[in-house]
């Protein structure tokens, strides 16, 4: 499974919706129920299972679903 | 007996008096012939008026984009699924709820489920399974308007609901199969016109569901003639004229979104605006200047957030149009009204009302001294009081138990299948609110907090039930409390106790866990906040959890009398 892939998964599991099939422009206005609230815990899954972490400053500059996954790319990669 | 049975026949009386008075007052301004439908008040009556080519709904996309619908676009799209609905089988007294986010079908479909006189259920777009199943399946309804993002959790409790006849998607060109249907396939062939049946006052008309701190949800029925009451205060209170362009915030899954998000603005003829989106501050304030937002009906959760904005974000957006600004759902604090005087250079004023209320019942207003923290007076003919737990009514600065007097006309009708808990509601004449709150020598009222355990956490109340339920059913859970906090955003959060089970250790897999149960299960605005480890949750000796105790060891003071608690 690619890493995109296993982040269409947290986002199913988070959201709680199979239809959910994320493209690099989702934007929050794309997935139902992807408010603030939801959004800590999709920040806490996507942290969890890729055991990665995100700065606050990070976050801020996340615009859409493209730029979270070259975020958790670098940090995998950083990893090797 | 005799004597409280003769005080309940003399008040029966005169409520209704009071009743027949009110109808007589508003029969030419709202009421027709004795028509008291509000299907077809807030769209037919308004065509009637000439009003057929005047904007009813501004709907504005998440991306700033606007639909207008016109009151006669919304008679014909209401008429279309009424139509529908008989098609399907469905007639009055049937329950049809919607599980939607803003969108204009959730409108549409109210008023048309009102309109053949069915019973219009609403549900917040965030619940969980657990709130789902519980809502549907104690209703018993027969049909679901949702969408196919909401399917998975669907799915997972249809076997469940087995009166559950129709699921009718707004996201699909066609019928899935042969009870998964289509909306737009359902609608677009059905007729736009409708005749709309004589409907009474007392007809059952919408169906909210509210937390207890014990105990399912409760379903609080309202009837048409609640209509009377939401249209005098959207008219009294909130201020509105067929000339205004009017925005309420609220979710249409809680009564503000529908008895001030439909009904009482749409019986006054008056142009709303609606946002599909969530809370963004500069697509608010946005909105607020393109669409010159007249009069704006929103939250305190919303209006603290906007606090926390430096001053110069304001300064871009001009709010000269701007004139009343409402607030719902929690105390407003004194800061936000004093925030709003020197930065929006605006009056907020509160409101005070419940589910069970149907419409606002205390409130500040236009042409009244504002004394911030306090809701104000009862609005019109609402008679309210404190009054101690044993019966007496209270003077002014003690605290007691906020109580209205019976006989306003949205009052609730009862709790659906649950006479013995809205019996319960009412002593002497008086309906027992839950909420406890004082007097001041001029009248104001002020909120001091609740005689029970539900939650309030921005404006939306949980009940601890529902989320100690969902937090026993993750394995490594023996046992869980949960209380509400203060917090400075959203009034109360939730703060969930745990203790673990025999060889179970915290991590942040567990903690990840939780929080995802507690979204789907309940509800996202559930999801605890905080989560404290335990050894034991406190119990009393017949093992109802004692909150009382969690509260005062959370907020680190004297847990009082222990004697109860089990060993």
């Amino acid at each position: 499974m690619t890493t995109f892939e296993r982040l269409n998964e947290i986002f199913r599991e988070v959201f709680d919706d199979d239809t959910i099939e994320l493209k690099p422009e989702t934007t929050a206005n794309d997935v139902d129920g992807w408010d603030s609230l939801s959004h800590v815990n999709l920040i806490l899954a996507i942290e969890t299972k890729f055991a990665i972490t995100f700065s606050q400053k990070e976050l801020l500059t996340f615009r859409n679903v493209g730029d979270l996954y070259k975020s958790i790319e670098k940090k995998l990669e950083s990893r090797k | 007996m005799f004597h409280s049975c003769y005080h309940a026949i003399i008040f029966e009386f005169q409520s209704t008096v009071y009743i027949i008075q009110r109808v007589i007052c508003l029969d030419n301004e709202i009421i027709h012939n004795g028509q008291f439908n509000i299907g077809h008040i807030c769209t037919k009556q308004q065509c009637d008026k000439g009003l057929q080519e005047k904007v009813a709904m501004r709907f504005i996309s998440r991306a700033l984009e606007r639909t207008d619908y016109t009151f006669g676009d919304i008679e014909r799209n209401s008429n279309r699924f009424a139509n529908a609905l008989l098609e399907l089988g469905l007639s009055e007294g049937d329950i049809v709820f919607s599980f939607l986010p803003k969108t204009s079908e959730q409108f549409f479909s109210f008023l048309g489920i009102l309109k053949i006189k069915a019973i219009a259920g609403t549900l917040f777009s965030s619940f969980g399974e657990d709130a789902l199943l519980d809502r549907l399946g104690d209703s018993k309804a027969r049909c679901l308007i949702t969408r196919k993002s909401s399917m998975r959790k669907i799915n997972r409790i249809r076997g469940r609901l087995p009166e559950l006849k129709h699921i009718i998607l707004i996201d699909v060109p066609v019928h899935e199969s042969p009870d998964i249907l289509s909306y737009s396939q359902l609608t677009q062939n059905a007729p736009d016109v409708f005749d709309i049946p004589q409907t009474g006052p007392e007809t059952p008309s919408v169906l909210h569901y509210t937390s207890g701190s014990t105990g399912k949800p409760k379903g609080v029925l309202h009837v048409h003639k609640s209509v009377l009451h939401q249209s005098s205060t959207s008219k009294e209170i909130l201020n509105l004229t067929d000339k205004d362009i009017y925005w309420c915030t609220a979710d249409q899954g809680w009564v503000t979104g529908t008895s001030y998000g439909i009904i009482g603005p749409w019986s006054l003829s008056v142009t709303q605006v609606h946002f599909a989106g969530g809370y963004d501050p500069a697509l608010w304030f946005e909105i607020l200047k393109r669409e010159k937002i007249t009069v704006w009906y929103t939250a305190p959760t919303a209006l603290r957030m906007l606090m926390q904005q430096s001053d110069d974000f304001f300064a871009d957006y001009d709010l000269s149009s701007l004139k009343y600004i409402f607030s719902v759902g929690e105390p407003l604090n004194p800061e936000i009204v004093h925030w709003s005087r020197r930065v929006l250079k605006k009056e907020i004023y509160d409101t005070w009302f419940q589910t069970e209320t149907g419409g606002i019942m205390i409130s500040n207003r236009p042409g009244f001294t504002v004394k911030p923290g306090s809701m104000g007076k009862p609005v019109g003919s609402v008679e309210a009081a404190i009054i101690e737990d044993g019966g007496t009514v209270l003077t002014e600065g003690k605290r007691g138990n906020l109580c209205l007097k019976l006989g306003w006309p949205s009052m609730f009708s009862t709790y659906l299948n649950n006479r013995e808990a809205y019996e319960s509601k009412f002593k002497n004449g008086f309906y027992y609110s839950g909420d406890t709150a004082y007097t001041d020598e001029e009248g104001y009222y002020w909120f001091t907090g609740r005689s029970d355990d539900v939650i309030n956490t921005a404006g939306h109340l949980i009940s601890p039930f529902e989320i100690e339920s969902a937090l026993l059913e993750i394995p490594e859970i023996a046992e869980s409390g949960v209380i509400g906090a203060p917090d400075d955003l959203l009034f109360e959060k939730v703060v969930a106790f745990v203790a673990l089970k025999e060889q179970c250790e915290w991590t942040r897999d567990l903690e990840l866990k939780i929080r995802i149960k507690v979204s789907n299960k309940v509800s996202t605005i559930a999801t605890p906040q905080e989560i404290i480890v335990v050894d034991s949750v406190p119990k009393n000796k017949s093992g109802k959890i004692m909150r009382r105790v969690l509260k005062a060891i959370y907020k680190g003071e004297d847990p009082g009398d222990l004697s109860t608690m089990e060993d």
